[in-house]
Protein backbone atom coordinates (compact mmCIF):
# COMPACT_ATOMS: atom_id res chain seq x y z
CA UNK A 1 0.00 0.00 0.00
CA UNK A 2 1.51 3.26 -0.78
CA UNK A 3 2.06 5.93 1.44
CA UNK A 4 -1.25 7.98 0.73
CA UNK A 5 -3.51 5.39 0.91
CA UNK A 6 -1.87 5.27 4.29
CA UNK A 7 -2.51 8.64 5.41
CA UNK A 8 -6.17 8.62 3.96
CA UNK A 9 -7.33 5.34 5.97
CA UNK A 10 -5.72 6.43 9.50
CA UNK A 11 -6.70 9.73 9.09
CA UNK A 12 -10.25 8.52 8.47
CA UNK A 13 -10.44 6.03 11.10
CA UNK A 14 -9.42 8.87 13.58
CA UNK A 15 -11.43 11.19 12.49
CA UNK A 16 -14.24 8.58 12.90
CA UNK A 17 -13.49 7.45 16.30
CA UNK A 18 -13.22 11.08 17.58
CA UNK A 19 -16.37 12.15 16.21
CA UNK A 20 -18.03 8.40 17.78
CA UNK A 21 -16.49 9.10 20.59
CA UNK A 22 -17.73 12.51 21.41
CA UNK A 23 -21.60 11.09 20.13
CA UNK A 24 -20.88 8.07 22.79
CA UNK A 25 -19.07 9.86 25.56
CA UNK A 26 -21.41 12.73 25.88
CA UNK A 27 -24.54 10.31 26.41
CA UNK A 28 -23.03 9.48 29.27
CA UNK A 29 -21.94 12.19 31.24
CA UNK A 30 -24.44 13.57 33.61
CA UNK A 31 -27.48 15.12 32.52
CA UNK A 32 -27.13 18.06 35.51
CA UNK A 33 -24.60 19.43 37.46
CA UNK A 34 -21.27 21.42 36.15
CA UNK A 35 -20.67 18.93 33.40
CA UNK A 36 -24.66 19.34 31.88
CA UNK A 37 -23.62 23.24 32.18
CA UNK A 38 -20.48 22.87 30.73
CA UNK A 39 -21.80 21.33 27.68
CA UNK A 40 -24.56 23.61 27.16
CA UNK A 41 -22.05 26.26 26.82
CA UNK A 42 -19.53 23.97 25.20
CA UNK A 43 -20.86 24.91 21.42
CA UNK A 44 -20.58 29.23 21.72
CA UNK A 45 -17.64 29.45 23.08
CA UNK A 46 -16.07 26.70 20.88
CA UNK A 47 -17.56 29.02 17.87
CA UNK A 48 -15.94 32.14 19.50
CA UNK A 49 -12.52 30.47 19.62
CA UNK A 50 -13.71 29.23 16.16
CA UNK A 51 -13.50 32.76 15.01
CA UNK A 52 -10.74 33.86 17.37
CA UNK A 53 -8.28 31.52 15.75
CA UNK A 54 -8.95 32.96 12.19
CA UNK A 55 -9.10 36.26 13.28
CA UNK A 56 -5.92 36.28 15.07
CA UNK A 57 -4.50 34.61 12.25
CA UNK A 58 -5.55 37.24 10.27
CA UNK A 59 -4.38 41.05 10.25
CA UNK A 60 -5.99 44.32 10.12
CA UNK A 61 -7.83 43.74 7.35
CA UNK A 62 -9.56 40.79 8.52
CA UNK A 63 -10.60 42.35 11.70
CA UNK A 64 -12.38 44.91 10.08
CA UNK A 65 -14.16 43.00 7.96
CA UNK A 66 -14.70 40.51 11.20
CA UNK A 67 -16.33 43.81 12.81
CA UNK A 68 -18.50 44.96 9.65
CA UNK A 69 -20.02 41.11 9.39
CA UNK A 70 -20.38 41.14 13.28
CA UNK A 71 -22.71 44.65 12.41
CA UNK A 72 -24.37 43.27 9.64
CA UNK A 73 -25.13 39.89 11.59
CA UNK A 74 -26.63 42.51 14.30
CA UNK A 75 -28.96 43.96 12.16
CA UNK A 76 -30.16 41.49 9.78
CA UNK A 77 -30.12 38.18 11.59
CA UNK A 78 -29.02 36.63 7.75
CA UNK A 79 -26.44 34.09 7.39
CA UNK A 80 -26.08 34.99 3.76
CA UNK A 81 -25.99 38.46 3.53
CA UNK A 82 -23.36 38.46 6.52
CA UNK A 83 -21.54 36.35 4.35
CA UNK A 84 -22.00 38.30 0.93
CA UNK A 85 -21.19 41.36 2.91
CA UNK A 86 -18.03 39.96 4.55
CA UNK A 87 -16.43 38.38 1.54
CA UNK A 88 -17.04 42.12 -0.38
CA UNK A 89 -15.49 43.39 2.91
CA UNK A 90 -12.44 41.39 2.73
CA UNK A 91 -11.91 41.71 -0.72
CA UNK A 92 -12.08 46.13 -1.31
CA UNK A 93 -9.67 45.76 2.33
CA UNK A 94 -7.31 43.87 0.52
CA UNK A 95 -7.16 45.07 -2.32
CA UNK A 96 -6.95 49.36 -1.37
CA UNK A 97 -5.76 48.83 1.82
CA UNK B 1 -38.52 7.95 8.06
CA UNK B 2 -41.86 9.45 8.98
CA UNK B 3 -42.78 12.95 7.17
CA UNK B 4 -41.65 15.16 10.24
CA UNK B 5 -38.12 13.62 9.39
CA UNK B 6 -38.29 13.59 5.62
CA UNK B 7 -39.50 17.56 5.81
CA UNK B 8 -36.66 18.26 8.42
CA UNK B 9 -33.71 16.35 6.30
CA UNK B 10 -35.09 18.83 3.52
CA UNK B 11 -34.82 21.97 5.34
CA UNK B 12 -31.29 20.87 6.92
CA UNK B 13 -30.31 19.83 2.92
CA UNK B 14 -31.60 23.39 1.75
CA UNK B 15 -30.37 26.03 4.38
CA UNK B 16 -27.12 24.73 4.68
CA UNK B 17 -26.79 25.69 0.73
CA UNK B 18 -24.68 29.05 1.07
CA UNK B 19 -22.34 27.65 3.46
CA UNK B 20 -21.43 23.96 1.37
CA UNK B 21 -20.93 26.60 -1.78
CA UNK B 22 -18.33 27.76 0.58
CA UNK B 23 -17.04 24.56 1.05
CA UNK B 24 -17.21 23.51 -2.55
CA UNK B 25 -15.09 26.82 -3.30
CA UNK B 26 -12.58 25.30 -0.33
CA UNK B 27 -12.81 21.97 -2.13
CA UNK B 28 -11.66 23.11 -5.27
CA UNK B 29 -8.61 24.71 -2.90
CA UNK B 30 -8.01 21.68 -2.25
CA UNK B 31 -8.33 19.54 -4.79
CA UNK B 32 -5.34 22.09 -6.37
CA UNK B 33 -2.91 21.18 -3.59
CA UNK B 34 -3.83 17.58 -3.46
CA UNK B 35 -3.04 17.92 -7.38
CA UNK B 36 0.45 19.29 -6.20
CA UNK B 37 0.81 16.39 -3.57
CA UNK B 38 0.48 13.47 -6.35
CA UNK B 39 -2.51 12.85 -4.84
CA UNK B 40 -5.29 11.70 -8.42
CA UNK B 41 -9.11 11.46 -8.38
CA UNK B 42 -9.52 8.08 -6.81
CA UNK B 43 -7.63 9.12 -3.92
CA UNK B 44 -9.23 12.40 -3.16
CA UNK B 45 -12.87 11.20 -3.81
CA UNK B 46 -11.89 8.22 -0.91
CA UNK B 47 -10.34 10.84 1.57
CA UNK B 48 -13.58 13.48 1.01
CA UNK B 49 -16.20 10.86 1.60
CA UNK B 50 -13.61 8.45 4.81
CA UNK B 51 -12.06 12.13 6.48
CA UNK B 52 -14.69 14.19 5.69
CA UNK B 53 -12.81 16.98 7.53
CA UNK B 54 -11.98 19.99 5.45
CA UNK B 55 -9.13 21.27 7.30
CA UNK B 56 -7.63 18.34 8.31
CA UNK B 57 -7.39 17.25 4.95
CA UNK B 58 -5.82 20.40 3.94
CA UNK B 59 -3.24 19.94 7.00
CA UNK B 60 -2.30 16.34 6.17
CA UNK B 61 -1.82 17.14 2.75
CA UNK B 62 -0.01 20.46 2.87
CA UNK B 63 2.49 18.11 4.90
CA UNK B 64 3.30 15.61 2.35
CA UNK B 65 3.69 18.68 -0.04
CA UNK B 66 6.18 20.07 2.58
CA UNK B 67 7.73 16.69 2.81
CA UNK B 68 6.93 15.94 6.27
CA UNK B 69 6.19 12.06 6.12
CA UNK B 70 3.26 9.78 6.57
CA UNK B 71 2.98 9.95 10.22
CA UNK B 72 3.34 13.95 10.84
CA UNK B 73 1.06 14.23 8.05
CA UNK B 74 -1.66 11.86 9.81
CA UNK B 75 -0.93 13.51 13.23
CA UNK B 76 -1.08 16.93 11.81
CA UNK B 77 -5.09 16.32 10.73
CA UNK B 78 -5.71 14.65 14.31
CA UNK B 79 -4.59 17.36 16.15
CA UNK B 80 -6.95 19.25 14.02
CA UNK B 81 -9.93 17.30 14.31
CA UNK B 82 -10.10 16.72 18.37
CA UNK B 83 -12.40 19.51 18.05
CA UNK B 84 -15.00 17.33 16.43
CA UNK B 85 -15.19 14.92 19.94
CA UNK B 86 -16.00 18.59 21.47
CA UNK B 87 -18.63 19.27 18.79
CA UNK B 88 -20.12 15.77 18.96
CA UNK B 89 -20.54 15.67 22.59
CA UNK B 90 -22.27 19.29 22.51
CA UNK B 91 -25.15 18.18 20.81
CA UNK B 92 -25.47 14.67 22.71
CA UNK B 93 -28.98 14.62 22.67
CA UNK B 94 -29.39 14.15 18.85
CA UNK B 95 -27.75 11.11 19.16
CA UNK B 96 -29.46 10.13 22.16
CA UNK B 97 -31.85 6.93 21.95
CA UNK B 98 -30.81 6.19 17.81
CA UNK B 99 -30.59 2.58 16.18
CA UNK B 100 -26.53 2.00 16.58
CA UNK B 101 -26.35 2.70 12.64
CA UNK B 102 -27.95 6.40 12.46
CA UNK B 103 -25.41 7.85 15.17
CA UNK B 104 -22.72 5.93 13.15
CA UNK B 105 -24.13 7.50 9.87
CA UNK B 106 -25.22 11.15 11.98
CA UNK B 107 -21.53 11.31 13.56
CA UNK B 108 -19.45 10.92 10.69
CA UNK B 109 -21.87 14.03 8.88
CA UNK B 110 -20.97 16.05 11.74
CA UNK B 111 -18.58 18.97 10.75
CA UNK B 112 -18.44 22.54 11.97
CA UNK B 113 -20.99 23.96 9.31
CA UNK B 114 -24.27 21.37 9.90
CA UNK B 115 -23.35 21.39 13.66
CA UNK B 116 -23.94 25.23 13.99
CA UNK B 117 -25.86 25.80 11.24
CA UNK B 118 -28.46 23.36 13.65
CA UNK B 119 -27.43 25.62 16.61
CA UNK B 120 -28.48 28.62 14.76
CA UNK B 121 -31.70 27.38 13.93
CA UNK B 122 -32.51 26.17 17.56
CA UNK B 123 -31.08 29.58 19.02
CA UNK B 124 -34.44 31.20 16.41
CA UNK B 125 -36.67 28.77 18.29
CA UNK B 126 -37.13 26.11 15.05
CA UNK B 127 -37.11 22.54 15.72
CA UNK B 128 -33.97 20.72 14.59
CA UNK B 129 -32.50 17.71 15.55
CA UNK B 130 -30.73 14.46 13.89
CA UNK B 131 -32.49 14.36 10.61
CA UNK B 132 -32.27 18.20 9.81
CA UNK B 133 -28.44 17.54 10.65
CA UNK B 134 -28.15 14.61 8.22
CA UNK B 135 -29.69 16.37 5.92
CA UNK B 136 -27.31 19.25 5.80
CA UNK B 137 -24.39 16.52 6.59
CA UNK B 138 -25.51 15.06 2.73
CA UNK B 139 -25.82 18.14 1.20
CA UNK B 140 -22.13 18.59 2.18
CA UNK B 141 -20.75 15.22 1.63
CA UNK B 142 -21.95 15.81 -2.06
CA UNK B 143 -20.66 18.84 -2.57
CA UNK B 144 -17.29 18.32 -0.74
CA UNK B 145 -16.23 15.17 -2.77
CA UNK B 146 -17.81 16.41 -6.10
CA UNK B 147 -15.87 19.98 -5.51
CA UNK B 148 -12.53 17.90 -4.37
CA UNK B 149 -12.24 16.06 -7.18
CA UNK B 150 -13.01 18.26 -9.35
CA UNK B 151 -10.30 20.41 -8.03
CA UNK B 152 -7.57 18.05 -8.54
CA UNK B 153 -8.51 16.76 -11.75
CA UNK B 154 -8.52 20.16 -13.35
CA UNK B 155 -5.63 21.84 -11.30
CA UNK B 156 -4.26 23.90 -14.01
CA UNK B 157 -7.24 26.40 -14.35
CA UNK B 158 -8.39 27.00 -10.74
CA UNK B 159 -8.25 30.63 -9.25
CA UNK B 160 -6.76 31.49 -5.96
CA UNK B 161 -9.55 31.45 -3.10
CA UNK B 162 -7.73 33.83 -1.21
CA UNK B 163 -7.61 36.18 -3.72
CA UNK B 164 -11.48 36.14 -4.35
CA UNK B 165 -11.73 36.62 -0.74
CA UNK B 166 -13.35 33.39 -0.58
CA UNK B 167 -11.50 31.90 2.59
CA UNK B 168 -13.27 34.75 4.53
CA UNK B 169 -16.89 32.89 3.98
CA UNK B 170 -16.75 30.58 6.72
CA UNK B 171 -15.26 33.32 9.51
CA UNK B 172 -18.49 35.40 8.46
CA UNK B 173 -20.71 32.78 8.78
CA UNK B 174 -19.59 31.61 11.96
CA UNK B 175 -19.78 35.16 13.03
CA UNK B 176 -23.30 35.31 12.35
CA UNK B 177 -24.07 31.94 13.97
CA UNK B 178 -22.26 32.90 16.95
CA UNK B 179 -24.27 36.27 17.08
CA UNK B 180 -27.88 34.33 16.68
CA UNK B 181 -26.07 31.99 19.83
CA UNK B 182 -25.83 34.97 22.22
CA UNK B 183 -28.15 34.48 24.97
CA UNK B 184 -27.18 37.85 27.11
CA UNK B 185 -25.07 38.77 30.04
CA UNK B 186 -24.66 34.98 30.84
CA UNK B 187 -22.28 34.60 27.74
CA UNK B 188 -20.12 37.29 28.54
CA UNK B 189 -17.49 36.20 30.91
CA UNK B 190 -17.61 31.90 29.08
CA UNK B 191 -17.20 34.08 25.80
CA UNK B 192 -14.37 36.75 26.72
CA UNK B 193 -12.50 33.58 28.08
CA UNK B 194 -12.77 31.71 25.43
CA UNK B 195 -11.16 34.66 23.05
CA UNK B 196 -8.44 35.47 25.47
CA UNK B 197 -7.29 31.72 26.10
CA UNK B 198 -6.78 31.52 22.28
CA UNK B 199 -4.86 34.79 22.03
CA UNK B 200 -3.08 34.28 25.11
CA UNK B 201 -1.96 30.83 23.52
CA UNK B 202 -1.88 31.87 19.85
CA UNK B 203 -0.33 35.10 19.59
CA UNK B 204 2.64 34.51 21.22
CA UNK B 205 2.89 31.21 18.91
CA UNK B 206 3.28 28.87 21.79
CA UNK B 207 1.06 26.34 20.61
CA UNK B 208 -0.55 25.48 16.88
CA UNK B 209 -4.13 27.26 16.28
CA UNK B 210 -5.79 24.18 16.11
CA UNK B 211 -4.67 23.15 20.15
CA UNK B 212 -5.53 27.22 20.85
CA UNK B 213 -9.45 26.66 19.33
CA UNK B 214 -9.23 23.60 21.66
CA UNK B 215 -8.35 25.25 24.85
CA UNK B 216 -10.36 28.45 24.29
CA UNK B 217 -13.10 26.16 23.95
CA UNK B 218 -12.73 24.34 26.57
CA UNK B 219 -12.03 27.34 29.19
CA UNK B 220 -15.19 29.11 28.29
CA UNK B 221 -17.24 26.12 28.98
CA UNK B 222 -15.08 25.23 32.06
CA UNK B 223 -15.67 29.06 33.35
CA UNK B 224 -19.65 28.60 32.48
CA UNK B 225 -19.96 25.45 34.28
CA UNK B 226 -18.24 27.08 37.61
CA UNK B 227 -20.26 30.56 36.93
CA UNK B 228 -24.15 30.65 38.34
CA UNK B 229 -25.97 31.92 35.13
CA UNK B 230 -28.83 29.82 32.78
CA UNK B 231 -26.90 27.14 32.16
CA UNK B 232 -28.53 24.93 35.16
Amino acid sequence: MSDTWLVILLLAVATFAIRMCGALLGQRLPQQGSWARALKALPGSLIVALVSVSLLAGGPAEWVAGAIALVVATLTRNLVLTMAVGIGAIWLLRFYA
Amino acid sequence: MVMDDKRAFARGFREILPLSMGAGIYGLAFGLLAAQAGLDDLEVGFMGTLVFAGASQIVAVERIVAGAGSLVAVVAGIALNLRLLLITASIRDVYAGRPFWQVVLGAHLTTDENWALMLAARARGEQAGYWYLVGAGINLILVWVVATVAGVSFASEIADPRALGMDFAFTAAFIAIARSLWAGRPDLVPWATSFLVVALLMLPGWVDASWAMIAGGVAGAVVAALGPGRHE
